[in-house]
């Protein structure tokens, strides 16, 4: 392994930056009183950490479930409508988790239309005739979350089975055997795995769902005790228990991952052929991508559909153009950055760097699993200090916009890296060797070779982004610039005074916005990492 | 000459005029911009002075300090006592001396060394049903840890900042000890796990699912008159409960919105100009007509619709002590699991 070079140095210097926020929240946990620890643990610590890992394996487990299955059925059989799931099934990226929540809130709870068919067709006419498990709950919250999670190992796990070669697949189908758990998930771990993570940290840092339903996380015990305790080194102690568990989950994933190969050594025929399958099979398929669609997309679009068409949103188009187009072009520029800083680390993390410099990159995307606010902070705090010793001569106005890139990279960095790790693991480390011996650089290899072979991801990765950027909130919330809002911002001053209708417009148009790239999204994967694997050799 | 003179006169005015109108302040707000513009307009159309705002809900003061001497701001605005006394307890806010809004706030609802004001208030109240309670039974707060409401109130998590503040005025009546009691007499009592927020008690009491509520009275307004019939319908057959009026007792505990002027601000003339204009009779009644929230200043009326709810008499604690009582009222609602 390279030790210390002209790509590792900077590269490490990047990332060191990237942590500096995190580190400045453990900054102040540990520089602050410790003495709310007595209280925490004896009260509610070991509430809020149960309800968090509870909460995880839920919301994972349910999302490797809607994210897996639908990936696979899209893949491998022909059905009717399949050209419509294969991009529908992305759509749920689009919706907030903190307006799912209010939405499915308003269907399922006891005055809601779905109980309300219920009474009116079964006679029942109270609460007590019945019973009717409470939305405002840990089901409910795994619920709601998963639907819109899944996505993203639907996303990774696709681009996965899509790349994997056909000659794999027609080996075990020769033999006889099961294609779906002997070929396909094995070699689509590094996808899945990638994608399960950010479910996983996007989960511990949800405080939109988990405050509605009122569930005692670890996210809502950090505000818990910074709010009411006016305590931030409190809640950075909490956040740091947050830390741990997602590190420990992080090395477990790599751990499991280190001695396996996964890069792929195809040749000959590559078009993958679906396989026509019986009128009830073809139900089976339909199922599996119709659930997690209308659990994700159709169930929140309506609600929100249906608070415009009876005209309680209000309508302000020109403010709404107007934030639209700011919300775009801020997610586009923050997303093109990303990518590229990603790209720049984990080409350097895979080829040239030690396994010191390997772990400090890979520590820089750990920003992703924090409570979004607290981290905000963390920034604020990291910016101030910056600001004190080296004074920047920005105005408010551009400073505050490369504020809020620079907190986006710390933010969404986990995702960037987590799709571009998955290309890269499945590109043979002999081409690069190769490219060495012929004499060519680095640089150009990288820019000949490897990033054409991993453009999918690069994609992937990209439209993620753009689309967290769309939706995040507690970020831009507090580090942005005077007068300055987002789509998500808009909505918030809005949902944050419990008024749901009135914003609901703005929040369609977050989904809209987000939908177009998704479904870009969806058509290049298809394209492209078919036309990639017939130029593979 | 005269000429001359009028000449100088004027272009005096045109350039004061000018200096006035380039004016801006800078605020940090708590209070969201759709409920907060109006009056901002309001102060524009008025002085001349431009204002720009972010909003927040949380983190505002640790930007502020962050950003220290560098900070753009100019004002902060809150909805609550505890996050404004945050500004004040990190030393973020200027002392200022101001003879008008001494005389337009009560001194128990700003701070005695200048640096915060309350500018408008809010009654924490509980809600029944008219037919299911019978109203005369509930005279206190306390009386809702009483075991014959057992299983018939709703309540939103006790560590939202309204929760907390109200269980901080019953520390400051009662003491820990009782405080404590009465919050884990109130939990026996819950219909439910406290969850949602105050509008979704309120629709609570609606499906029957409980019969009596803790909510701020301004969401009683905002439902009552909301375009949504449905939620117009919810606030049918509900009284409005002032707690702790009777002879002797202590009045309703009350939060307040609030701001301050920022201790490195460097419009500190205009910052001020602002939050008096906010105690002024015009903003006053303005707070009552956009949010339902009862006027800090004592000569001005609440408004009709506000005093058809029922008139009360409030708790005259200083409020800075809700503030400083939060920490500890956060620790009793983690042990009794509110």
């Amino acid at each position: 392994m390279s030790s210390w070079n002209i790509w590792s140095v900077p590269v490490v210097i990047i990332s060191l930056i990237i942590i500096a926020p995190v580190l400045a929240i453990f900054y102040s946990a540990f520089l602050g009183d410790t003495t709310l620890w007595p209280h925490l643990f004896e009260t509610v610590l070991p509430r809020y950490t149960f309800n968090t890992l509870i909460l995880m394996l839920g919301v994972g487990g349910l999302s490797l479930v809607f994210g897996v299955s639908s990936a696979w059925v899209v893949t491998r059989y022909n059905f009717p409508l399949k050209f419509l799931f294969e991009w529908a099934l992305l759509l749920p990226a689009a919706v907030p988790a903190y307006i799912i929540a209010y939405t499915y809130t308003d269907i399922f709870e006891y005055a809601g239309p779905f109980q309300g068919v219920l009474r009116d067709t079964f006679g029942w006419s109270s609460a007590s005739d019945y019973w009717f498990p409470d939305i405002r709950s840990m089901g409910g919250a795994i619920l709601v979350m998963s639907s819109v999670l899944y996505p993203y190992i639907y996303l990774m796990t696709r681009a996965s089975f899509l790349t994997i070669p056909v000659s794999f697949y027609q080996t075990s189908q020769i033999h006889g055997r099961n294609t779906f758990w002997l070929v396909a998930l094995p070699l689509a771990r590094p996808g899945i795995v990638a994608g399960l993570a950010l479910v996983l940290m996007e989960t511990i840092s949800d405080f939109g769902t988990v405050d509605y339903f009122a569930l005692e996380t670890l996210t809502l015990g950090v505000f818990n005790v910074w709010m009411g305790m006016n305590s931030l080194s409190g809640a950075a102690q909490i956040s740091s228990v947050l830390f741990i568990i997602v590190v420990i989950l992080l090395t477990i994933e790599y751990l499991a991952r280190r001695n396996q190969r996964f890069h792929e050594k195809s040749s000959g025929q590559n078009n993958l052929e679906e396989e026509n399958i019986s009128n009830l099979k073809k139900f089976k398929c339909i199922s599996i991508c119709l659930v997690p669609i209308i659990l994700g997309f159709v169930i929140p679009v309506s609600v929100l559909g249906n608070f415009v068409f009876r005209g309680f949103s209000i309508i302000n188009f020109y403010e709404i153009i107007q934030t639209t187009l700011s919300s775009i072009g801020l997610a586009f520029v923050g997303a093109i950055f990303v990518m590229l800083i990603s790209l720049l680390m984990i080409l350097v993390s895979n080829y040239k760097s030690n396994t010191l410099q390997k772990s400090i990159i890979f520590l820089a995307s750990c920003g992703y699993a924090f409570p979004g606010t607290i981290l905000a902070v963390g920034i604020v705090v990291f910016v101030g200090w910056l600001n004190d010793n080296i004074y920047f001569h920005f105005s408010y106005f551009a400073g505050g916009f490369l504020i809020l890139i620079f907190a986006y990279t710390t933010r969404f960095l986990a995702v960037g890296n987590g799709a571009i790790r998955s290309g890269i693991l499945r590109v043979h480390p002999n081409l690069m060797d190769a490219n060495k011996t012929m004499g060519i650089g680095f640089f150009t290899g990288i820019r000949k070779l490897i990033i054409p072979l991993i453009y999918t991801n690069i994609l992937v990765g990209g439209i993620l982004v753009f689309v967290d950027i769309l939706k995040e909130l507690p970020i831009t919330l507090l580090l942005r610039p005077f007068n300055f809002e987002t789509l998500a911002t808009y909505v918030y001053q809005y949902a944050s005074d419990e008024l749901l209708e009135e914003s609901s417009f703005a929040a369609l148009i977050i989904i809209l916005a987000g939908l177009g790239p998704v479904i870009f999204l969806s058509n290049t994967i298809k394209n492209i990492s078919k036309k990639k694997q017939s130029n593979i050799v | 000459m005269t000429k001359k003179y009028i000449f100088i006169l004027l272009s005096l005015i045109i350039l004061n005029s000018n200096s006035l109108i380039s004016k801006e302040i800078n605020i940090y707000s708590h209070r969201q911009p759709f409920l907060i513009n109006p009056f901002l307009e309001a102060f524009t159309a008025e002085t001349g002075i431009k204002t720009n705002i972010v909003y927040s809900k949380t983190g505002l003061a640790e930007r502020l300090q962050a950003e220290g001497a560098n900070s753009p701001a100019d004002l902060i605005l809150t909805v609550d006592i505890a996050r404004l006394y945050i500004y004040r307890d990190k030393d973020l806010l200027a002392s200022i001396d101001s003879s008008l809004l001494k005389a337009n706030i009560p001194s128990y609802l700003r701070s005695d060394d200048n640096t915060w004001f309350g500018l408008s208030k809010r009654a924490r109240v509980i809600i029944v049903n008219k037919d299911r309670v019978n109203f005369d039974e509930i005279k206190k707060i306390e009386d809702l840890s009483n075991p014959k409401w057992k299983g018939r109130i709703c309540s939103r998590p006790g560590s939202h900042v309204y929760n907390r503040a109200l269980m901080a005025s019953i520390i400051a009546a009662n003491g820990e000890v009782e405080a404590e009691k009465w919050a884990e007499g109130l939990v026996l009592n819950l219909a439910r796990r406290p969850q949602g927020n105050d509008r979704a008690q309120v629709k609570a009491i609606y499906e029957g699912q409980c019969d009596i509520a803790i909510i701020n009275n301004y969401y009683f307004g905002k439902l009552k008159f909301s375009e949504d019939p449905k939620q117009r319908e919810w606030t049918k057959n509900l009284k409005l409960i002032f707690p702790n009026q009777e002879k002797g007792d202590r009045g309703s505990h009350v939060n307040i919105s609030g701001g301050g002027v920022v201790k490195f601000s460097k419009n500190k003339k205009e910052a001020i100009a602002l939050l008096e204009y906010l105690t002024s009779e015009t903003a006053q009644k303005l707070y009552g007509k956009i949010n339902f929230e009862y006027p800090v200043n004592p000569s001005v009326e609440s408004s009709e619709e506000l005093n058809s709810w029922g008139v009360f008499r409030e708790d005259r604690i200083p409020i800075v002590n809700i503030a400083k009582l939060a920490p500890l009222a956060q620790k009793i609602i983690d042990r009794s699991g509110w």
